[in-house]
């Protein structure tokens, strides 16, 4: 039997390579189709970076089709994503701005790019004042293309079909903590987070009640202004004040803690599973999409193996016997790869479990990875094209 | 922070806007504390609620009604009790230079009164409030008035319970007393949620998630009023 404490994944019978390739096809087209503005532009940083990011999503659809894990190659691209993004976006707000720091005049004139974590926040004050409580543009600009309207029109055609997924397969701050999540071999501390699983999993409910009311409150959103750990890796208001100073300083330890120490200590996503406050809002359109895993009764032998591998905590001993995983299912695949039973599968509500778990995980990586091709890797592109473009003078700068 | 709305809005940015955005942040405010406090108002009402609505008839239509009026006449001690404290907290004169350190320290005493709250659910203090033991026997008469509700409504709206003495010096500093009322109104939206379930009789007792929940909400509040009350205290000795 697979070691307990590691990401096991269990050995499954390969698909043939004629027929893999065949079901990478549509793939490869999505990515060729998402990326030819790209591959067309004069600018060879950007030509490279996307051709690099076609052939790197489509080696890894192609990887999950033929060995039939989805938690393994998944996890390359997210984790890519999740260490690449702060690269892309630091150094695009230090040749626009030369800080990482929100400088007040940017945040009135709406040039802030706008983050989805937001989201819970905008609803109760857009519908009793028609106020957006972000200083973003609502339509897209020349000088801020992510605007407020795209971001939260794309996030929701995605979650609407996806459910959480977006979680393990759009969210770009998701990927720093499983990247550190993965270092260690086993978990270092793994009793005391079982024992406080059931009460820690409700925090980000707590959580997002009291930022949204909180936000409401104030007319400002209070998690970005108070306690997202990533503004240390992405953008901060310029501290100019004790205020200011003790926000960063949340910051700060929020992020080393949740982000770094603890996923490192315990091979869980601590700050997915037991903070963030747009999971558990992510959490309720988990009940209205299609795609979902289920644990077949009658071939699970109570091993608990899939919960002990889920790197969200979604699966507690009831929720086993229920034969379901909990509401913050990100579907990453962690538990069905790891299953020696078969008896974590994938599932397409409406059917009968276990009929046809293979096309229901096709059905839904296609969704999944075109999603994951379009906004991870287009920020995969732009990061990759901005180290090639720096590369040279690096290179230059350490020969001086 | 700066709040931006969309460019064409800003002109029309009138008295009436204002105002509409003012209201909806007592209301987020007082909201939140109602949801948050409301598991404590079960634990103080509930003895009250749970026994009247068992001796009811039975039928949805009769437990609503009853149940309505209780809320209705909870609402009245509410406001009573909001228009009192705010009566109160007018008579301390707004150019008054401890303002301030009376605010930091309000703020300080709301985040405390919360934890003590989240950290010792039921408080025990509930216990001696208006609508202990000795009120629960109302409910036991084979042919209950509607007015039997009411009353009972009315004196678990007045009654003393911690998290109502946290609203209650909240709304003790708003500006006028239309805002204390309306604070005190949402306060009571918020906690009511929690009696809804008392029409398929108490579910919300049996989910222990919920209660949890509403715990860790408080404590986060009291974190947040801890902060923004040390921060006004620091303002003010800097600053002066």
């Amino acid at each position: 039997m697979a070691s307990r404490s590691s990401a096991v994944l269990h050995p499954r019978v390969f698909r043939s390579v004629g027929r893999s390739l065949l079901l990478t096809l549509p793939m490869a087209l999505w990515s060729l189709l998402m990326f030819t503005p790209s591959l067309r532009q004069s600018r060879r940083d950007v030509t490279i970076g996307s051709a690099i990011v076609i052939a790197f999503m489509t080696t890894l659809f192609y990887l999950m089709v033929r060995t039939g894990n989805t938690y393994r190659w998944r996890r390359c691209f997210f984790v890519a994503l999740g260490f690449l993004f702060p690269i892309g976006f630091i150094s695009a707000l230090i040749a626009v701005r030369g800080t990482m720091s929100i400088p007040i005049e940017r945040m009135v004139s709406g040039d802030t790019p706008f983050c989805f974590m937001v989201t819970p926040m905008l609803v109760i004050p857009a519908a009793f004042t028609r106020t957006i409580i972000f200083p973003g543009s609502i339509l897209p600009t020349s000088s801020n293309p992510h605007s407020i309207a795209v971001m939260i029109g794309l996030w929701l055609a995605m979650t609407l079909v996806l459910g959480k997924a977006w979680c393990s397969y759009g969210c770009f701050f998701g990927g720093i903590e499983e990247g550190f999540a993965a270092v260690r071999k086993r978990a270092k501390i793994r009793r005391t987070v079982d024992k406080f699983a059931p009460r820690l999993r409700l925090i980000p409910w707590a959580l997002l009640i009291v930022v949204v009311a909180l936000s409401a409150a104030l007319m400002e959103p209070i998690y970005c202004m108070w306690l997202c750990p990533f503004k240390t890796v992405t953008e901060y208001p310029a501290v100019h004040s004790v205020e200011t100073a003790i926000q960063m300083g949340i910051f700060i330890v929020l992020f080393a803690g949740l982000v770094v120490v603890l996923p490192y200590l315990t091979k869980k996503r601590t700050q997915c599973a037991f903070f963030c406050p747009f999971g558990a809002f992510q959490s309720i359109f988990n009940k209205i999409n299609p795609f979902e895993i289920r644990i077949d009764r009658e071939k699970c032998v109570d091993c608990t193996l899939c919960q002990t591998t889920c790197p969200t905590m979604a699966l507690s001993k009831e929720s086993i016997r229920e034969g379901k995983t909990l509401m913050n299912c990100m579907k990453c695949g962690a538990c069905v790869d790891s299953c020696n039973k078969d008896a974590a599968v994938w599932h397409l509500k409406g059917t009968r479990v276990g009929l046809h778990p293979e096309r229901a995980r096709l059905l839904f990586l296609y969704g999944a990875w075109a999603m994951a091709t379009m906004f991870g890797g287009s920020i995969l592109a732009n990061s990759l094209a901005t180290m090639i473009r720096f590369l040279p003078k690096i290179h230059s700068m350490l020969l001086k | 922070m700066t709040t931006v709305t969309d460019n064409s809005s800003l002109p029309h940015y009138t008295a009436r806007s204002m105002a509409i955005h003012s209201l909806s942040a007592f209301a987020g405010e007082a909201l939140a504390l109602g949801l948050a406090t409301g598991p404590v108002c079960l634990a103080s009402c509930g003895p009250v609620v749970l026994p009247w609505m068992l001796v009811q008839p039975r039928g949805l239509r009769t437990h609503s009604t009853q149940l309505s009026l209780f809320l209705a006449a909870r609402l009245a001690g509410y406001l009573l009790f909001a228009a009192a404290v705010w009566t109160a907290g007018s008579a301390i004169p707004h150019a008054w230079v401890g303002r301030s350190w009376l605010l930091g320290g309000t703020q300080l005493l709301l985040a405390g009164a919360l934890f003590v709250y989240a950290a010792g659910f039921p408080h025990p203090r509930c216990a001696r409030s208006a609508s202990a033991a000795p009120l629960v026997h109302i409910g036991d008469s084979p042919h209950p008035r509607r007015s039997g509700a009411a009353t009972l409504g009315f004196l678990t709206g007045i009654n003393l319970c911690p998290p109502f003495l946290v609203a209650g010096v909240r709304a003790a500093l708003l500006a006028t007393l239309p805002s204390a009322l309306i604070y005190f109104a949402f306060f009571f939206i918020g906690t009511s949620v929690w009696f809804a379930p008392f029409l398929s009789l108490s579910v919300v007792r049996r989910t222990p998630s919920l209660v949890t929940v509403a715990r860790m909400v408080a404590v986060l509040l009291a974190c947040w009023y801890g902060v923004s009350g040390a921060l006004i205290l620091m303002e003010k000795v800097v600053y002066g």
